[in-house]
């Protein structure tokens, strides 16, 4: 099969970058430091107490994952907010829409690029993350729902980060419009929620006397649906879930206030998952046709008067 | 090779092109030529396919643009007016790079890559990385990366612009070598005494119109018979005028001290007769030449739209 020209240059081009392997260096590091630690802990109070307490795995487990999911949310954009405005300031988009490559390879090759990247950070934790399955706790479904949600959260956010980086000419713009876009996905869908419930947690205190039964009455209403483009959102009832404190089902119903289950509740993840790959698959056409269209106009420039002398005639 | 008919295109109120019309014959070397703003670098990207026309029609090996635009990028090699080089990249591997963007890879593409840098001088630089080649070294890479593909039609826009003059003639004597190979070249340049020099046709662009076009030879063959004949004689002016005055060729006649300014409407040929018959006539002649004429006074005529002037201040835009 031939390989996308973008993709193979983009992966010759991060395997020979020192700041990957830095940033893998780093990462895989902290893991291997927390992971130690929760273990000699453990350790240490079985020596202690003789008495094995097998949900601090769980904890080490809970803290790989968040930790792989917050990088993933911190780095993702940083890597493809720069992907098209940075060949456009280069001035080899314009190379290379002069030859046979089209802008949808284009933009494809960018993402796999990223996806890849961000894959390789995300595996490199995986065997840390294995400790766990020594100890029991978390089974091979679970983790492979986790890696769904990993995947589809990365090309959510890639393909948003693509999306900003066709549409703004200069890199450090496209940075700032991914990280708004993605800061009002995660924080502020959340912060929606968290103001209507409590201005409706308010309002329904004044009808009712009785202490305690406002916050049990209150709700945010339609705006929890607001959760299903929140990756974050999605991860955590994914690894809720897993480690088995809350159904997860439950989990959704007790949200900004209680509510009844419905179908949407009740596929909470799977609609998620699905609203984000469809977001991604439409961003993926916004970049497609902003990198059709967004070319760097010709430069105009100024037209100048040539200095010339007087009329040399000879008469 | 390429053909454009009425081409038009506006940014804003600004018409950048207004019915353009050009014609560039297979194999040609063809120089465009035009003042900063007259439409050069917009009707390069026009033809590289970086812009769409608002109207008009382009054809390119007897493709419509329009279309068939897939087809006519495998004919087009584009040069641009910068480097466009990608950090951490290897030249072997910038030349594989776009290899792969034309479908070509693996033993084929390295072995057109090696070919292609060791016919731009660049062989010794193959493992070097693109970001530390010089100036010159980037743009002989440019070239070869637009000849990756083996395009029938090289588009260059002010190629040699910033390079130093060495640089300058060696980019122009690989040229002439891919002239030489049947390669038909568009190359757009300020610097007309390389363009007279290289190409076989020029077109000479102004506000977005054809003003002039052409073949050199036939432009500078029509710029000679315009001009008039300078004549310089030791004595016997009387002799002199009543032959000329007699010669149907000659139109006007100015006299300024010694020399007398003839406007001849022959041929070299035809000069040669009236020196003889001047001789014959026992007028001692010094001097009997045309005034030289040149790309550059037609580019100043056609684009300020008046007489022949002398240009005192124009070296830094164009090297005069």
């Amino acid at each position: 099969m031939k390989r996308n020209p973008i993709y193979k240059r983009e992966a010759m081009v991060s395997a020979r970058s020192f700041r990957l392997a830095l940033v893998l260096m780093i990462f895989s590091g902290i893991l291997a430091v927390v992971a130690l630690l929760n273990m000699y802990s453990t350790l240490a109070q079985v020596r202690l107490t003789a008495e094995i307490q097998y949900t601090s795995f769980l904890d080490l487990f809970l803290f790989i994952t968040i930790l792989e999911f917050a990088m993933l949310v911190l780095i993702m954009p940083a890597i493809t907010a720069g992907s098209i405005s940075g060949e456009r300031e280069r001035q080899t988009l314009e190379l290379l829409m002069t030859t046979e490559l089209t802008p949808h390879e284009i933009v494809q090759g960018k993402l796999m690029g990223a996806l890849s990247t961000m894959g390789l950070l995300v595996a490199s934790g995986f065997p840390i993350l294995g400790i766990v399955f020594v100890y029991g706790g978390v089974t091979v479904p679970d983790i492979g729902l986790l890696i769904l949600c990993y995947m589809v959260a990365a090309l959510f956010m890639g393909s948003l980060g693509i999306a900003c980086s066709a549409i703004c000419r200069k890199t450090t713009m496209a940075t700032v419009m991914t990280y708004a876009l993605l800061g009002f996905l995660v924080l502020g869908t959340y912060g929606i929620n968290q103001f209507v419930w409590y201005l409706n947690g308010m309002q329904t205190d004044t009808y009712l006397t009785a202490a305690g039964q406002a916050a049990e009455q209150a709700t945010s209403g339609g705006f929890l649906y607001l959760l299903l483009a929140n990756p974050a959102s999605t991860f955590l009832l994914v690894i809720s879930g897993m480690t088995g404190r809350e159904p997860i089902t439950e989990a959704v119903t007790s949200w900004f206030g209680s509510r009844s289950q419905n179908w949407i509740l009740t596929d909470w993840i799977g609609i998620s998952l699905l609203l984000q790959v469809v977001c991604a698959a439409l961003f993926f056409r916004v970049a497609v046709w902003a990198v059709r269209v967004r070319k760097t106009p010709a430069r105009r420039k100024n037209r100048k008067k040539f200095t010339v002398a007087d009329d040399r005639k000879i008469e | 090779m390429l053909r454009l008919e009425k081409l038009k295109k506006t940014f804003g109120n600004d018409h950048a092109l207004d019915g353009l019309d050009m014609e560039i014959a297979d194999g040609s070397l063809y120089g465009f030529v035009g003042p900063n703003g007259a439409g050069k670098t917009t009707t390069i990207r026009i033809i590289a396919g970086l812009l769409s026309p608002d109207g008009g029609r382009l054809e390119i090996g007897g493709f419509d643009a329009a279309d068939s635009p897939a087809r006519i990028k495998r004919l087009i090699g584009y040069v641009p007016d910068y480097f466009g080089v990608y950090d951490n990249l290897k030249v072997t591997e910038y030349m594989e790079f776009f290899a792969a963007c034309y479908g070509m890879e693996g033993y084929k593409a390295r072995r057109r890559a090696e070919v292609l840098l060791e016919q731009v001088g660049l062989g010794d630089k193959r493992d070097s990385f693109v970001d530390e080649l010089s100036r010159g070294m980037k743009q002989r890479l440019s070239l070869a990366r637009a000849l990756i593909h083996d395009p029938q039609l090289l588009i260059m826009d002010e190629p040699t612009a910033g390079l130093d003059p060495r640089t300058r003639l060696e980019f122009r004597d690989m040229v002439m070598g891919l002239h030489e190979q049947g390669k038909t070249i568009l190359i757009s340049s300020h610097l007309l005494t390389d363009l007279s020099e290289l190409c076989t046709d020029i077109g000479i662009i102004d506000a977005g119109k054809m003003t002039l076009e052409g073949s050199v030879r036939e432009i500078l063959e029509r710029i000679y018979t315009s001009k008039p004949l300078v004549i310089t004689i030791q004595d016997d002016l009387t002799t002199a005028m009543r032959i000329l005055k007699d010669e149907p060729l000659v139109q006007t006649i100015t006299v300024k001290g010694s020399d007398i300014m003839v406007e001849f409407a022959g041929d070299s040929g035809q000069e040669c007769d009236l020196l003889k018959q001047m001789i014959d006539n026992g007028v001692r002649v010094r001097g009997f030449m045309r005034e030289q004429g040149s790309l550059e006074t037609v580019f100043m005529q056609i684009t300020s739209g008046e007489k022949e002037r002398v240009v005192l201040s124009y070296e830094t835009e164009s090297d005069l």
